[in-house]
């Protein structure tokens, strides 16, 4: 009874105020979490980023969605940090280089550790691979297997194949996120 | 239990007053609230007011834990979201406190760098200074390129803020600060006179080490002329540094540069360059009589602050250059009704420096006028001055001691009455006349005296002078009297007056024991034991005893003797407890202080203390199992350099005596940035004059600017009376290329190398520790004549003073009974000299010399010295005399 007159409000809420989202940023470093914030905020893609020392907090307002971006350096000295700001947060993004064929190993070996961490249980996650206007970039399927993302059951998740640079797929991507603002991730 | 409770409401009653919201915080609950830091939306003013608790938490010395700062720290982070204005402010406070207890604090560079750079101009300087706190080495090259933008910034409070912040850098990367000298440079042209003066301190940081750059600097500066009178003020101060440190004179460059600063139109400036000039130490009077003109031109200043100034300068100028202030007499008259108190106190005070004797009491008269109304500092300042006048006029004493009298009987603070009571004491070491009416003075005093430590001084001065007095009776009452009137460490000092009264002279002992019997009930158990020993060994009225146990007090170092009784006590054995195995008490020599070192405020290296240096060394040295079985450090010489100081390696000796051996510590500093040492050793070669070396100690690894200790352990020679020569030391290692940015080395080999370094000697003054007797000539007669060597030297020396100096640096001795002070115009002086040497023997000798003699040098001048050394080992007279040839 209670959870139905909650709806009820949040839904008058949605009409006159505007919805708020948190979400995180992580992923290694150089894989395009600053560009891919900037891009998001401006409209605007910038290259040559200096390296995220710590944390970069953004704001961004897309139609009645503020949504909170706590965008966290890739360095190895800052992830074990990671997990410090990804609690409470309405979804979890990890951005991967697909065209770095190397690094997916060390990748998918922070992505497990990420996942594992109690505090962090049935947060969605939204695994995003940058770059795939390069020629030897991974396609999604290619992606979630070498990522080995398909047993995971217990939270919602979700992959695309993306190009800050020449802007492809940053559509579906904002709209997911939108999607899992606080009203429409309760429901 | 109704008091109890009565308490209670008291206490709250005080805390609801007080008002101060923050009084009783629980670190727990305050640390449990800043969980609201992880809320959306953001709280600010809540935020703003638990951050405020965290703050006046820390500044109140709450220790917080890592684990709780980090967990804090992190939720802070998060405010990072909220625009709120006075909230970052807070935040930016928050991180500077917190920067040295959380972990991971370098997570926020990054948001700090976007303040520091962004759109709101009242968060740039604050985002940097807090920037440059989290900042650690590994972290200073990400920031470089934001510091170098904000030195150059157009706004004054974030260049200031950047350049004061990278002072803070330095010491954390001085290599990289350096890197930015252009734009610092560029700072100083800067038309806002503080970041011109913050830019000017940073650019002498930078160039500290190199004195030509930093001279080059000043004469760059003082020509194309500073806006800002801060700058100046600096300037003048590195000026000086330099001079003082070179040793130049008055014709350096420097120095006509602060003579031009007297001549600057701004009052800060002039004032900066007179109080500098008087404390330099290559002034002459011309140069002084400058900048004292200048001085008396403040003086008549109607403004306060000026006339404060200036008069606190001459003061201090009236100690050294009494002459050099006479001139200023005339406005100084004027000043001793000035409305302010400080102004005149330090006016008269300094004409009672500059005066004759005649102007005295009119002075002392004027300045009881208002006595009651100045602070204790000030009268402090003024008991300094008669300090310095009863130096002057001895034969004023009267006057003087009278006036301290009265003092001493007015109200104050512990300060004020100590400052007194060492006046007093002063006065009465040195001038024999005023000796009894200042005893009379201080007795007077501790009939109501509340400062336990100063009557127990008192106490102890009474017993050591009184006894010589002409009727030393008259001082027993004063003293009886505190055992019956006072608190137990007074009680206790006052026996041990007594029993000194008792051992000095036979015509008192029957009284002495009378008194000391009635003591030995008091309830107290140290004053009943100091009684009862004293007593006993009273009764014996043998001289010997009483110089040992009465007289002279026991020479060992306090916290030593704690430590190996402690020792002694761990291992049962039935060996007596030898006390000459315990290292000896240095003694302290008060240094004069200094007093004219106004203004120059720079840095300067602190002067380390002397205290307890053995036992420091101790445990430095009983850590290394081969030095073990060596026993307690006899004596640890100071730091000799064996290299001159612009050398690649920078190596210094000190020497640990034990009593058979010698350990040689060498620090070695290597100052290149591109080699590593390895196994580094020092071999020496003392085989001519006996020294044995038994074991080397290699240091493993010296780094790049680091500093490494070798030791190398030397046997003396069997032959104990012939322990003095020099050593060749030879300094051996492997040298390892490595890359100056990391201090990696670049090869795993490495080549051996050699480095010859000055010979270390080891002189008479290593074996003997300094001892100071109270009672030399008791301890002479209780060493007695068994061991006695007396000889005739001619010296080539040409004054007294210079034969008593250098006949102590050679012995290593102490002078008792005052007796390094040659009085003026004496033809003749005795020197007593007290010591301990290696294996725990006193040492005494006596040097009588007198002017005149011939030496083998027609004309020149010659002491006379006639020298008998005493000892209760034969060996240790035999080196002792050794020390003279």
């Amino acid at each position: 009874m209670f959870g139905f007159v909650q709806r009820i409000l949040d839904w008058f809420k949605s009409l006159f105020w505007k919805e708020e989202m948190e979400l995180t940023l992580v992923g290694l470093q150089n894989s395009g979490k600053t560009t891919f914030v900037n891009l998001i905020a401006s409209g605007q893609y910038s290259e040559d980023m200096i390296p995220t020392v710590g944390f970069n907090m953004r704001k961004i307002t897309k139609g009645n969605v503020t949504i909170k971006i706590w965008d966290i350096g890739g360095q190895p000295r800052f992830r074990g940090m990671w997990e410090r700001y990804c609690r409470g947060v309405n979804a979890i993004v990890f951005m991967v280089d697909a065209a770095d064929h190397e690094k997916l190993d060390a990748a998918k070996q922070e992505f497990c550790n990420l996942l594992e961490k109690p505090q962090l249980q049935g947060i969605p996650v939204l695994v995003l691979g940058n770059k795939r206007d390069l020629p030897n970039a991974l396609e999604v399927q290619e992606l979630i297997q070498r990522l080995d993302l398909s047993p995971i059951k217990d939270r919602e998740i979700c992959c695309y194949s993306i190009s800050c640079k020449e802007k492809e797929n940053i559509d579906i991507t904002l709209q997911w996120l939108i999607q899992h603002s606080k009203s429409n991730s309760r429901s | 239990m109704l008091s109890s409770f009565r308490k209670q409401d008291k206490k709250d009653e005080e805390s609801s007053t007080s008002g101060n919201p923050y009084k009783n915080l629980e670190k727990a609950s305050v640390l449990q609230e800043s969980r609201t830091f992880n809320e959306t939306p953001v709280n600010a003013r809540k935020c703003i007011q638990i951050l405020t608790k965290i703050i006046y938490m820390i500044n109140q010395g709450e220790q917080l834990g890592q684990t709780e700062a980090t967990e804090t720290f992190f939720a802070m982070t998060k405010l990072f979201q909220s625009k709120d204005m006075m909230l970052r402010r807070m935040i930016y406070l928050s991180i500077k406190e917190m920067s040295t207890v959380a972990n991971d604090v370098i997570i926020v560079t990054s948001s700090l760098t976007r303040d520091m750079t962004g759109k709101e101009d009242s968060h740039r300087g604050p985002a940097i200074r807090a920037l440059c706190k989290i900042t650690d080495p590994s972290m200073m090259q990400s920031v470089e390129r934001y510091m170098k933008q904000a030195i150059v910034d157009k706004l004054p409070s974030v260049a200031s803020a950047a350049l004061t912040s990278s002072v803070h850098l330095m010491r954390q990367g001085p290599e990289v600060v350096k890197r930015w000298v252009n734009e610092v440079q560029e700072a100083v042209n800067n038309d806002n006179i503080m970041v011109q003066y913050h830019a000017l301190g940073l650019l002498y940081q930078i160039r500290r080490s190199d004195k030509h750059a930093i001279r080059k600097l000043i004469i760059k500066f003082s020509k194309a002329g500073l806006r800002s009178p801060y700058a100046y003020c600096f300037l003048i101060r590195i000026a000086a540094n330099l001079i003082n440190e070179e040793g130049e004179g008055t014709d350096s460059p420097m120095y006509d540069f602060i003579d031009s600063c007297l001549r600057h139109k701004n009052e800060m400036v002039i004032y900066e360059a007179a109080s500098t000039i008087v404390s330099l130490k290559c002034v002459t009077p011309k140069e002084l009589s400058s900048a004292v003109n200048v001085l008396q031109l403040f003086i008549s200043s109607p403004k306060p602050v000026l006339r404060y100034a200036a008069v606190r300068t001459l003061n201090k100028v009236a100690i050294q250059y009494p002459a050099a202030v006479t001139a200023c007499n005339v406005d100084l008259e004027t000043l001793i009704t000035d409305s302010n108190r400080s102004i005149a106190t330090l006016a008269i005070t300094t004409l009672l420096k500059t005066g004759n004797e005649a102007g005295v009491d009119r002075l002392m008269k004027q300045i009881s006028s208002f006595l009651s109304e100045i602070s204790d500092q000030f009268k402090t300042v003024v008991v300094d001055a008669i300090k310095s006048l009863c130096q002057k006029f001895p034969r004023k004493h009267t006057v003087l001691m009278t006036f301290l009298a009265n003092m001493l009987r007015e109200e104050g603070g512990y300060e004020y009455k100590k400052a007194i009571v060492n006046t007093i004491i002063s006065i009465v070491e040195e001038n024999p006349e005023a000796k009894e009416a200042g005893l009379a003075h201080l007795c007077e005093f501790i009939e109501d005296c509340e400062h336990t430590s100063l009557a127990t001084r008192i106490l102890h001065l009474l017993g050591r002078e009184g006894p010589r007095t002409t009727t030393p009776a008259k001082y027993i009452r004063y003293i009886y009297n505190r055992v019956i009137l006072e608190n137990a460490p007074v009680r206790a000092a006052a026996v041990s007056a007594l029993a000194k009264f008792g051992a000095a002279s036979e015509e008192l002992l029957p009284n002495i024991l009378v008194l000391l019997h009635r003591t030995t009930l008091d309830q107290d158990d140290e004053v009943r034991d100091r009684a009862t020993f004293y007593y006993q060994l009273l009764k014996h009225s043998d001289k010997a005893l009483n110089s040992a146990y009465i007289l002279n007090s026991m020479n060992v170092s306090l916290s030593a003797l704690e430590r190996l009784l402690h020792r002694y006590t761990m291992e049962p054995t039935t060996k007596p407890f030898d006390v000459r195995s315990v290292p000896i008490e240095t003694v302290h020599v008060e240094q004069p202080k200094t007093d004219i070192n106004i203004g120059v405020g720079l840095p300067r290296g602190g002067t380390e203390s002397k205290t307890n240096r053995e036992d420091t060394y101790g445990e430095q040295l009983a850590a290394i199992p081969e030095f073990a079985h060596l026993g307690p450090i006899f004596k640890s010489s100071l730091p000799v350099d064996l290299t001159e100081s612009e050398v690649e390696y920078v190596v210094r000796c000190i020497k640990h005596v034990f009593s058979h051996y010698i350990v040689f510590q060498f620090d070695i500093n290597n100052t290149l940035n591109d080699q590593l040492l390895e196994r580094v050793s020092v071999q020496m070669d003392g085989s001519a004059e006996g020294f044995e070396v038994v074991h080397y100690t290699p240091c493993q690894v010296i780094k790049c600017n680091d500093t490494g200790s070798t030791y190398t352990l030397v046997k003396l020679p069997d032959d104990s009376s012939a322990v003095t020569g020099s050593l060749a030391c030879t300094m051996k290692y492997t040298v390892k290329d490595c890359d100056p940015a990391t201090g990696e080395p670049d090869d795993e080999e490495g080549y051996a190398d050699e480095f010859v370094l000055e010979d270390v000697e080891v002189t008479v003054s290593d074996h003997v520790q300094k001892v100071l007797k109270t009672n030399w000539s008791a301890s002479w007669e209780e060493i007695g004549a068994e061991n006695e060597l007396e000889d005739t030297y001619t010296l080539s020396i040409a004054t007294l003073e210079e034969c008593v100096k250098k006949i102590i640096s050679y012995m290593g001795m102490q002078a008792c009974e005052r007796s390094d002070k040659v009085p003026d115009g004496k033809a003749s002086h005795a020197l007593y000299l007290a010591g301990v040497y290696r294996g725990g023997h006193d040492v005494l000798v006596r040097a009588k010399m007198a002017l005149g003699g011939t030496t083998a040098d027609v004309g020149a001048q010659a002491i006379t010295m006639q020298l008998t050394i005493r000892s209760t080992d034969e060996s240790a007279v035999q080196v002792i005399a050794s020390a003279v040839e």
